[in-house]
């Protein structure tokens, strides 16, 4: 009977004593410590050749500790643990990347963390192509930061097994950086290499309408050329004809010939444009 | 030939009769359900997490067996003095010696097989089966067979408290011998660097039988490693068995 | 016939931890033991009959000395076939059966299955322990542990048999079973040598004796010949006549009532003790000659 007493005292004095220490610590998440891991070799020393498991669980922990909201400076050390301490444990594990830079551009609004942590994932995985299609993403999506996207969208459609729809998007950038001539030749590329009819009509859209442009530009700087060398705009496209500075009247991508404004000033075309919002 | 049969088919005996192997057999069925748990705490990476988890098992309650059953397959032999009537027999105490080793490489081989069957069902269910993971695993398999070498080495001489110090020290070192090629880099002294290097190659290097990361990750592996890490178990073992024997040949048996 | 055992100025030290003093156990001891004989080893507890023990059966190396056994070096694993083992305090694998534990000894030897169950079940039979052999050891009394143990040493029918203390912890019938046993080995022409520190058990059945003292052998040679054929002494019992009167008394053993029982040193002082009692009309009971027992000689050797 007294020994069942004692073990009772016991445990009830020990609960106590828990609960209140877990007070005193101040709600700070379980495993709080790993936010102060060494990284690099001196933290894949200690796990002795379980680094993928290491890495493993403390990319669990992550995803809890950063799901916890009530944590008030959790975004603090979102670099060390993703990047100096997961990354370098077990360099080809993908989640860690993906999730990783997600919360930090998303919710930690540090981009350029992310993107840090994206390219030390494509370094480490060079035959990875979300990598650094997730990286152009972020550019493109969030910073608006097309050159930027570019790059790294060519990097990623250029690994074999990359999706189709990341060329597509690399050579979208080359239209919002201004450089329709580019995008205008990789859509062609994309269009004649089209083995599905989705991707011939998409991609023929984008030919379209950037083969318009290119040629009004084309167009426009041959008219302010006769300008300068008469004096006076042209009557016509006709005039342009006769005067050896173009072999043809050339015809949009529908068929029809441009025209010239009755100022003599811009080349128009009559053809509507197939994509919305240009 | 037979007579270390003999004491190889006794010591596994002794061991399936010795309550404590269920008991880590137990944990690590256990441990790897666990990584079903662990998978529902993650976004992602499941399969990667399953496959470690269950690899890490195989190793980790492996090596604590190798360790806890081999240092004290000699000595307690010797300090119960149920060694006397056998040494006294047609024997020589060499063969007793790779006899009581095979035997606990039996043991292992079936705790091994057990866990693999396991590990590979579960992994089977969730659609991850991949056959290199059975290279991991013969891989690790192979590691075994070498620390317990060392545990007996240890256990022909020492007390099984000490022997098991010295044998997971030995663990510890034999994944950490990478690290002495770094600080090879660092050293400015030629004889420094010669020492990192010598003691690069005399310590076991328990890396060579790590290929965890390459087959969760489908990375290659060069065909010829699994041969060269048969070689390096089979002389490196072979070396410390032999010196075993050598101790246990003088020993008194007071 | 060339002897069994022949040990030759064997000698055994030890240090204590980390000392450089060395105690010697065992000093020049040498002695053979005879084909068909019976070898008692006897000597006090620490002599080094144990460590003598070891050292035959190369459990243990000697610091000096040379031992043959049936003519050749002792470590032969080829000679072991002949021999027979029992250790002091035997202890064997408790998760064994005492069937699976003779069947293991029986392939150290290398007999094959059939032979194997034969001479397991005769083994048992022998021994007493036929209707145990499905029990595992860790339930066996020491008795019957002790009889496990002759069972795994006679298993090979050796010419040899060597046995440290056999009769240590049995009760009277557990010895007598065992001095059966080894005058049955005499009986199919075996030798054994045996140590032991109960000395009724040696002078019983030993046809020499060794006593062995603080690593010396201090006497060695036949029991007739350590007793000698000397009276020690005359016991004499009678009653009737107050014994303080009488001559040839050496001491009185025991009064009861009117019965004396009294010592004489030799035969005449006997003589004139018994004159004396029959002149004075007492009742003489018994008259024995005395013989030096082995005990005498034993303490009396290893106070030397």
């Amino acid at each position: 009977m007294k020994g069942l007493i004692l073990v009772l005292l016991g445990a009830l004095a020990a609960g106590t004593a828990a609960v209140h220490v877990e007070g005193l610590r101040g709600g700070s998440a379980p495993g709080y410590h790993l936010l102060y891991l060494p990284s690099g070799r001196s933290l894949k020393a200690l796990t002795l050749g379980y680094e993928g498991l290491a890495a493993d669980l403390i990319y669990i922990w992550s995803i809890q500790y950063y799901s916890n909201y009530q944590i008030q400076d959790r975004y603090d050390y979102l670099d060390q643990i993703y990047r100096r301490v997961i990354a370098e444990l077990d360099p080809h594990f993908l989640d860690p990347y993906l999730v990783g830079s997600m919360i930090m551009s998303v919710e930690a609004n540090r981009d350029d963390l992310a993107l840090k942590l994206l390219d030390t994932g494509t370094r480490n995985n060079p035959h990875e192509w979300i990598l650094p299609f997730q990286a152009g993403f972020l550019c493109y999506n969030k910073l608006h930061d097309y050159a930027c996207a570019k790059d790294y969208f060519q990097r990623a459609q250029a690994v074999p097994g990359a999706p189709a729809p990341v060329r597509r998007l690399y050579a979208e950038m080359y239209n919002r950086l201004g450089d329709k001539r580019t995008s205008l030749r990789y859509w062609a590329e994309i269009h004649d290499t089209a083995d599905t009819d989705y991707v011939r009509q998409v991609s023929w859209m984008h030919v379209h309408d950037l083969k318009i442009e290119v040629d009004l530009d084309d167009l426009n700087a041959i008219v302010r050329r006769y300008h300068e060398e008469h004096g006076a705009p042209p009557a016509g496209l006709q005039a342009l004809v006769r005067a050896g500075l173009l072999e043809s009247v050339p015809l949009d991508p529908d068929g029809n010939p441009y025209t010239l404004s009755p100022d003599g000033a811009t080349v128009r075309s009559q053809a509507r444009r197939l994509l919305q919002g240009r | 030939m037979t007579r270390i049969w003999a004491i190889a088919s006794n010591t596994f005996r002794e061991a399936i009769r010795d309550r404590i192997l269920y008991l880590l057999l137990v944990f690590a069925l256990l441990f790897m359900g666990f990584s079903q748990i662990l998978s529902l705490l993650t976004v992602g990476g499941e399969e990667k997490i399953i496959k470690d988890v269950g690899l890490a098992c195989i190793s980790l309650f492996g090596v604590l067996t190798s360790v806890f059953i081999g240092v004290a397959l000699v000595s307690k032999e010797i300090e119960r003095r149920t060694i006397y009537t056998i040494v006294s027999k047609p024997i020589h105490r060499y063969e007793f010696l790779l006899g009581k080793y095979f035997g606990l490489v039996l043991t292992l081989f079936v705790n091994t097989s057990v866990m693999t069957a396991w590990y590979y069902l579960i992994l089977f269910l969730k659609g991850f089966a991949d056959p290199r993971l059975l290279l991991a695993i013969g891989l690790i398999f192979m590691e075994l067979l070498l620390i317990t070498a060392f545990a007996i080495l240890f256990s022909s001489f020492s007390t099984p408290i000490l022997s098991t110090l010295f044998s997971l020290s030995l663990y510890l070192v034999g994944h950490l011998t990478w690290s002495l090629n770094l600080l090879q880099e660092r050293l400015k002294g030629a004889g420094g660097r010669a020492i990192c290097r010598f003691l690069y190659f005399a310590l076991p290097n328990l890396e060579i039988f790590n290929v965890k990361a390459e087959v969760v990750h489908q990375l290659p592996i060069p065909a010829t490693l699994p041969l060269w890490a048969l070689l390096y178990l089979v002389g490196y073992g072979g070396a410390v068995l032999a010196a075993a024997c050598l101790i246990l040949r003088r020993r008194d048996f007071t | 016939m060339a002897p069994v055992l022949e040990v030759e100025h064997l000698a055994r030290s030890y240090r204590a931890n980390l000392s450089l003093k060395k105690y010697w156990i065992l000093r020049d001891l040498s002695f053979t033991v005879e084909r068909g004989e019976i070898f008692g080893f006897i000597g006090p507890n620490g002599a080094g009959k144990t460590t003598t023990i070891k050292l035959i059966m190369d459990l243990v190396h000697p610091d000096a000395g040379a031992i043959r056994i049936l003519g050749e070096p002792h470590q032969s694993v080829a000679v072991k076939k002949r021999l027979g083992f029992l250790p002091e305090n035997p202890y064997f694998y408790d998760y064994l059966t005492a069937e699976e534990f003779l069947d293991f000894y029986g392939r150290l030897f290398g007999f094959s299955r059939e032979e194997r169950r034969k001479k397991t079940t005769a083994m048992l039979e022998r021994v007493g322990l036929a209707n145990r052999r499905d029990r595992q050891l860790r339930k066996f009394s020491k008795g019957m542990l002790q009889r496990l143990g002759l069972a795994q040493a006679l298993l090979n029918e050796p010419e040899f048999v060597i046995l440290d203390e056999p009769m240590s912890g049995l009760d009277p019938v557990g010895r007598r079973e065992v001095r059966d046993i080894i005058l049955s080995l005499k009986a199919a022409g075996r030798t054994v040598f045996f140590s032991t520190h109960i000395l009724s058990d040696t002078e019983l059945i030993c046809d020499r004796v060794g006593i062995l003292s603080k690593g010396e052998l201090k006497a060695v040679g036949s029991v007739s010949d350590l007793l000698g054929h000397q009276v020690s002494h005359w016991e004499v019992a009678f009653s009737g006549i107050d014994p303080g009167s009488l001559p040839g008394i050496l001491a009185v053993v025991s009064r009861e009532g009117s019965e004396t029982l009294a010592t004489s040193r030799d035969e005449e002082s006997m003589k004139g003790l018994v004159r004396a009692i029959l002149e004075r009309g007492g009742s003489l009971h018994s008259v024995i000659p005395q013989r030096a027992s082995l005990e005498d000689i034993f303490l009396r050797e290893i106070g030397r």
